[in-house]
C-alpha cells in the first residue's frame, strides 16, 4: 500500500489543475464527472478510508469512457483524445495501491501537462502549466525520496543554475524538426469577422476587447488613415446582408505586376502574429507583393491561411500602399448587383447620378450627404427589419456603424451602375511605442467601402464621414459616455489594473516573438550569424576559459589541497590497505608500522626498516628514499601477505 | 656535538633522578632558543634543575626570587651614580646573566613580570633610554607555584605564551627517591658537573635547529592541529606564534634524538608541552587533557 498520503493529495490537486487548463476540451457534464471522482478521492484519502476496489473503477471508467465516446462527434477527436487521457488518470488515481501504478501515473502527467499546450500558448497560461509541471516534479520527488529527507533548497537552485544555460542552449540550437504527427483539429467556434455582414439585424454590437492580431513595422508606424487591415472582401448582396462570394480566389495566386512596385516608391514590410481564430482569413494592409510561406497570397490582395488558424501565427508580409486592380470581368460584374428591394436607395442613386457622372464625384457627394444629414454613429442602432432595410437606414434611422453605413454606400454604388463591395477586416489599432508594436483587437472590426473607378479598387470610408475621430483616434473618442462605458465594462477604468493588463499584454507580446516565434528560419538565422561571428565567439570563449583556467591556477597555488597525499603515504596505504585499517586516525604511519614490529616479532625487522624508509620519503622528501619505499613493498609483498592474514587471525 | 649533548643530558640525569623525558624537553627548549616554565610544589627540584642546566653547559647563572616587593629595576638594573668619578655608572641587574632562574615569577607584582617578559621577548633591555642587548644565549627558566597557593597574580595569557614550554617535574618514583635520598647532597654533586659543551658549541646547534626539514604534508599535519582548537568555546584558539612554537620545539626535539626531519610523532610529542598552558592558562601542569583530546581527534594521515 502506498504510504505517501500527502503525494496522492497532492495529484488530485494536480490533476484538478489540469482538468481547468484543459477545460476548453470539456463540456460541462464531463468536468463535473471527473471534480466528483477527485473530490471522492481526496475524501478518502483524508478520512483514511479504502479506496474503490479495482473491479469498481474500471466498472466506473468504462461508463464514462462509453459516455465520451458518445459525445465524440460534437467534441472532435482531439478533445476526445484529451479526455480519455485524462479519465485514464483519474481512474488510475482513484485505483492507486502500489509504487509501480504511481511511477505510470507521473508519467502521464507529465504528457497530459504537454498536452496544455495544444489549447493554449499564451504567457499567462505556460505560466500556469509550468506551475503545474513543477508539482509533479516535486511529487516525483516525494514518491522516491526516502521518508523524511527535506529538499536540499540551495542545492536544487544550484543545479537549476546549472542546467539552465544547457536548457537555453537546446532552446535555440536543438533543430527544429518537423511534427511527426499531426493534432486533429478541434471543434470551436471561430472568432472574429464572419462569412456574411447583415447591419440591419443587429442590435447591440458586442465589443470584444481581446486581441485580433499584432504588428511590427519594419519601417515607421504609417499613419492612422492607411491603416485598414483588409481581411474579408463580401460582394454577393441579397437586398439585405452581403456574403462572401464564391469566386475561386483562393485557387489562382495573384502576383502582381513589378513595374507597379518599381512605380510606387512607398513600400510597406511588417511582420503580423495573428491570434487563433479558427479562420483562415488573415491579415493585410494595401497592396500586399509577396509572404512567408506560411501563409498563401491570394487573389483581391487578400492573405490566408491554409488551414484554420487554431494556434498563434507569424508571417512576413512585403507591400506596397496602392488600390488593388480589378481581376477580371466576371468580378466586375458581381460586384454590380443592387440586390432586390430597397426602391428609394435605388431612386436616390439614381439622382446622385445623374447629376455626378464620374464615380469620383459621385462619391464626394456621397461624403458630403453622409456629413450634412443627420446621420450619427452608435454601437446600438434600432432594428431594421423587413425587405428594404437599407431604405429605413438611409431615410428613417440614420444611426449605425460601420457596416451600415458601408453597406448602404455599397448599394447606392452598385445602384449607380459602380462596381462596389463590403471590405470586412479591422482599422487602426493601439500602438506601444516602447514595446514598438501595433495591437488590434476584436473591437477594432471595421467594415468600408471599395468601388472601382479606372480599373482599381478605390477604397472609401463612408463611417470616416460621419464619424472622422472614428479613424483618426479611437473608437472611444467617438462615443458619447454612456456607450463609452458600454465599452469599458466594470474593471477596465481602474488606473492600475489597466497598467497591469498593458504589461502583460506587452510581456504575452515578447513571449509570441522571442519563444513562440522561435522557429526553424529565426534558428537557421540565428546559426547562420552565430557562424558569421564564429572566430570572435571562439576567442571569446577562449578568453573566458584561459581566465578561468588562470584563477584556478592560482586558487591552487595558493592553497595546497589537504586531500592531496604525500605519494609516499599512497603507496603504502595501497600495500597496506586492510593493515592500515586498524590504525587509530591520530597515529602517525611510522609509529603505527613501529608498533606493528613489536607486536608481530616475525616481521620486526622489514618493519622497522619500512618505518624508518617510510619517515625518510614523507619527512625528509628524500626521492630515492621513496624508490626504496617502493622496492621494499614489492620486495616484502610475501610478507605483507602473511602480515595480513596473522592480523585477521588476531 | 650531539654526542657531547647527549653527555650533557647523561649528566643532568645523574642529578635529576628518574626525570628523563623532563630533562630532554628542558634541552629542547634550549635549542629551539625557548624559555621554560617549571610549575610545580617547591621542593621539587626546578632550581636544581635550572642550576645543573647552566653548570653542564658553562653559562653563567643568576637565580631571582621573585617577591610582591621587587621591583623592575632589581631584574633588570639601575644607572647609579659614582661620586669617584661624577658620572651615572650602570649597575647590570641579574637578568644580564646567560640563564636566569626567575623563582616563583608569580609572586612578583605583575610590573615585574611585565618587565622580564619584555626581555625575554626582546633579549635587550632598556634602561633610562639606553638600549642594551642581554648575553647570548639568554635563556630563562621561570618557575611558578601551582595558583591555588596564596600571595600569587597569575601571569597573563599574552604573557604565559612567551614560554615555549612548560613542564612540571612532578614527583620522582619510589626508586628515584630512595636513591635520591641514599646519597649525599644533590648540591654537591651539581659542583661536581663539569662543562661539556661551551657557549660557541650550544650556539651552533641552537643554529642547526631551524635547518631541520619540515616536510608540506607535515606542516598541513601541524595546521590542521592547530587549526583543531580554533572555533571552539571550550579552550583558547592557538595563535600562529603558538603553530611556529610547536614547530620550532619539535624540530628540537627531532634534532635531539639525532633526526634531519620532523616526524608526526615529534610534533605529538612536544605538543601537550607546548600547547596547554595557551590552550588553558589556569590549568595545572601536569594536566594535559586539552592537548591530548586535540591530538586524538585531529587525524593523521602521514
Amino acid at each position: 500500500m502506498l504510504k505517501q498520503k500527502n503525494v496522492l493529495l497532492l495529484w488530485a490537486g494536480l490533476q484538478l489543475g489540469i482538468l481547468l487548463l484543459l477545460q476548453q476540451a470539456f463540456s460541462g457534464w464531463i468536468i463535473g464527472v471527473f471534480l466528483l471522482l477527485l473530490l471522492y478521492r481526496v475524501d478518502s484519502v483524508l478520512r483514511n478510508r479504502a479506496t474503490l476496489s479495482l473491479k469498481w473503477v474500471n466498472l466506473l471508467a468504462g461508463v464514462v469512457a462509453i459516455a465520451l465516446f458518445v459525445n465524440l462527434r460534437q467534441a472532435g477527436v482531439l478533445h476526445f483524445m484529451l479526455q480519455i487521457l485524462l479519465l485514464a488518470a483519474v481512474a488510475r488515481l482513484l485505483a492507486l495501491q502500489h509504487l509501480y501504478e504511481a511511477r505510470q501515473l507521473v508519467w502521464v502527467h507529465y504528457f497530459l501537462i504537454g498536452c496544455c499546450f495544444i489549447l493554449h500558448q499564451d504567457m499567462a497560461i505556460a505560466m500556469l502549466v509550468f506551475g503545474v509541471f513543477l508539482l509533479n516534479v516535486y511529487s516525483h520527488y516525494r514518491l522516491f525520496a526516502p521518508t523524511g529527507a527535506q529538499l536540499n533548497w540551495p542545492q536544487t537552485g544550484r543545479a537549476v543554475l546549472i542546467i539552465l544555460p544547457l536548457w537555453l542552449g537546446m532552446f535555440l540550437l536543438f533543430p527544429r524538426l518537423p511534427a511527426f504527427w499531426q493534432i486533429p483539429d478541434a471543434n470551436v467556434a471561430a472568432t472574429g469577422l464572419g462569412d456574411s455582414i447583415d447591419p440591419g439585424s443587429i442590435e447591440k454590437l458586442v465589443q470584444d476587447d481581446s486581441l485580433a492580431f499584432r504588428v511590427e513595422f519594419d519601417g515607421p508606424l504609417p499613419p492612422r488613415q492607411q491603416l485598414y487591415w483588409r481581411a474579408r472582401l463580401y460582394e454577393e448582396f441579397d437586398g439585405r446582408s452581403w456574403h462572401v462570394a464564391a469566386l475561386p480566389r483562393t485557387a489562382a495566386r495573384y502576383t502582381a505586376p513589378s513595374a507597379e512596385a518599381d512605380n510606387d516608391t512607398a513600400t510597406l514590410s511588417y511582420r503580423v502574429i495573428a491570434e487563433a481564430s479558427r479562420q483562415t482569413s488573415l491579415y493585410a494592409l494595401a497592396r500586399p507583393l509577396s509572404t512567408s510561406a506560411n501563409v498563401r497570397l491570394n487573389a483581391g490582395d487578400l492573405i490566408s491561411a491554409p488551414k484554420p488558424v487554431s494556434q498563434r501565427l507569424s508571417y512576413q508580409v512585403n507591400g506596397i500602399y496602392g488600390p488593388p486592380a480589378l481581376l477580371s470581368a466576371q468580378e466586375q460584374q458581381l460586384n454590380l448587383a443592387p440586390g432586390a428591394g430597397n426602391p428609394a436607395t435605388k431612386q436616390f442613386a439614381a439622382e446622385l447620378l445623374q447629376q455626378y457622372p464620374q464615380p469620383a464625384q459621385l462619391v464626394q457627394a456621397l461624403t458630403e450627404h453622409f456629413r450634412s444629414q443627420p446621420f450619427y454613429y452608435s454601437l446600438t442602432p434600432p432594428l431594421l427589419p423587413g425587405a428594404n432595410s437599407v431604405d429605413q437606414f438611409l431615410f428613417n434611422s440614420r444611426t449605425g456603424f460601420c457596416s451600415h453605413y458601408a453597406s448602404a454606400t455599397a448599394v447606392i454604388l452598385r445602384a449607380a451602375g459602380i462596381a462596389a463591395r463590403v471590405v470586412g477586416g479591422y482599422q487602426g489599432g493601439q500602438w506601444h511605442p516602447q514595446q514598438n508594436y501595433l495591437a488590434v483587437r476584436q473591437r477594432e472590426a471595421h467594415a468600408w467601402v471599395e468601388y472601382l473607378d479606372n480599373g482599381v479598387w478605390q477604397q472609401f470610408d463612408p463611417t470616416a464621414a460621419v464619424a472622422p475621430e472614428r479613424i483618426l483616434n479611437d473608437l472611444d473618442a467617438v462615443l458619447p459616455q454612456a456607450q463609452r462605458d458600454l465599452l469599458n465594462a466594470g474593471w477596465r477604468q481602474l488606473a492600475f489594473l489597466q497598467a497591469a493588463r498593458q504589461q502583460l499584454m506587452h510581456l504575452d507580446y515578447y513571449w509570441s516573438v522571442w519563444v513562440l516565434g522561435f522557429n526553424d528560419n529565426s534558428q537557421q538565422q540565428l546559426w547562420r550569424q552565430l557562424k558569421q561571428q564564429l572566430p570572435a565567439i571562439a576567442a571569446t570563449i577562449a578568453a573566458i576559459l584561459a581566465l578561468l583556467l588562470l584563477f584556478a591556477g592560482s586558487y591552487l597555488l595558493k592553497r595546497r589541497v589537504p586531500a592531496g597525499l604525500p605519494p609516499a603515504t599512497m603507496l603504502l596505504q595501497r600495500a597496506l590497505r586492510p593493515v592500515l585499517l586498524l590504525k587509530t586516525p591520530s597515529q602517525p604511519l611510522s609509529v603505527y608500522l613501529q608498533q606493528l614490529a613489536i607486536s608481530q616479532p616475525q616481521h620486526r625487522e622489514w618493519l622497522q626498516q619500512l618505518a624508518d624508509v617510510y619517515e625518510q620519503a614523507v619527512y625528509a622528501d628524500r626521492p630515492q628514499a621513496l624508490m626504496q619505499l617502493a622496492a621494499l613493498l614489492k620486495h616484502r609483498r610475501q610478507q605483507i601477505k602473511q602480515l595480513r592474514s596473522s592480523i585477521k587471525n588476531a | 656535538m650531539l654526542t657531547q649533548l647527549h653527555k650533557v643530558e647523561q649528566s643532568l640525569n645523574q642529578v635529576i633522578l628518574g626525570k628523563p623525558q623532563q630533562i630532554r624537553l628542558a634541552l629542547c627548549c634550549l635549542l629551539a632558543e625557548g624559555h621554560l616554565l617549571l610549575e610545580d610544589l617547591p621542593g621539587m627540584g626546578k632550581t636544581t634543575l635550572a642550576h645543573a642546566l647552566a653548570n653542564s653547559l658553562g653559562l653563567s647563572y643568576r637565580r631571582v626570587q621573585f617577591t610582591s616587593d621587587l621591583l623592575p629595576g632589581d631584574l633588570v638594573g639601575l644607572n647609579i651614580y659614582d661620586a669617584r668619578s661624577q658620572q651615572f655608572r650602570f649597575q647590570a641587574g641579574p637578568v644580564f646573566s646567560q640563564v636566569l632562574l626567575a623563582d616563583e615569577i608569580n609572586r612578583a607584582s605583575p610590573k615585574t613580570q611585565s618587565a622580564l617578559l619584555e626581555a625575554m621577548e626582546e633579549k635587550q633591555v632598556s634602561v633610562d633610554g639606553e638600549t642594551r642587548a642581554l648575553p647570548t644565549p639568554f635563556f630563562v627558566i621561570a618557575t611558578q607555584n601551582p595558583l591555588f597557593h596564596a600571595g600569587t597574580s597569575a601571569l597573563p595569557e599574552s604573557q604565559l605564551d612567551r614560554f615555549m614550554f612548560r613542564l612540571s617535574l612532578g614527583f620522582p618514583d619510589h626508586q628515584a627517591e630512595h636513591q635520591l635520598l641514599q646519597r649525599d647532597s644533590s648540591r654537591s654533586r651539581l659542583e661536581l658537573l663539569s662543562e661539556q659543551l661551551n657557549t660557541e658549541q650550544l650556539r651552533a646547534l641552537q643554529q642547526q635547529v631551524p635547518q631541520v626539514k619540515a616536510s608540506d604534508a607535515l606542516i598541513d599535519y601541524l595546521l590542521a592541529l592547530v587549526n583543531s582548537s580554533r572555533h571552539r568555546s571550550d579552550m583558547l584558539p592557538l595563535s600562529p606564534r603558538a603553530s611556529k612554537a610547536v614547530l620550532r620545539a619539535a624540530k628540537a626535539f627531532a634534532f635531539i634524538n639525532g633526526h634531519d626531519y620532523v616526524s608526526a610523532a615529534d610534533v605529538q610529542q612536544v605538543f601537550p608541552y607546548v600547547a596547554e598552558h595557551r590552550l588553558d592558562p589556569s590549568s595545572a601542569a601536569q594536566d594535559s587533557r586539552l592537548s591530548q583530546m586535540l591530538l586524538q581527534q585531529t587525524p593523521c594521515p602521514i
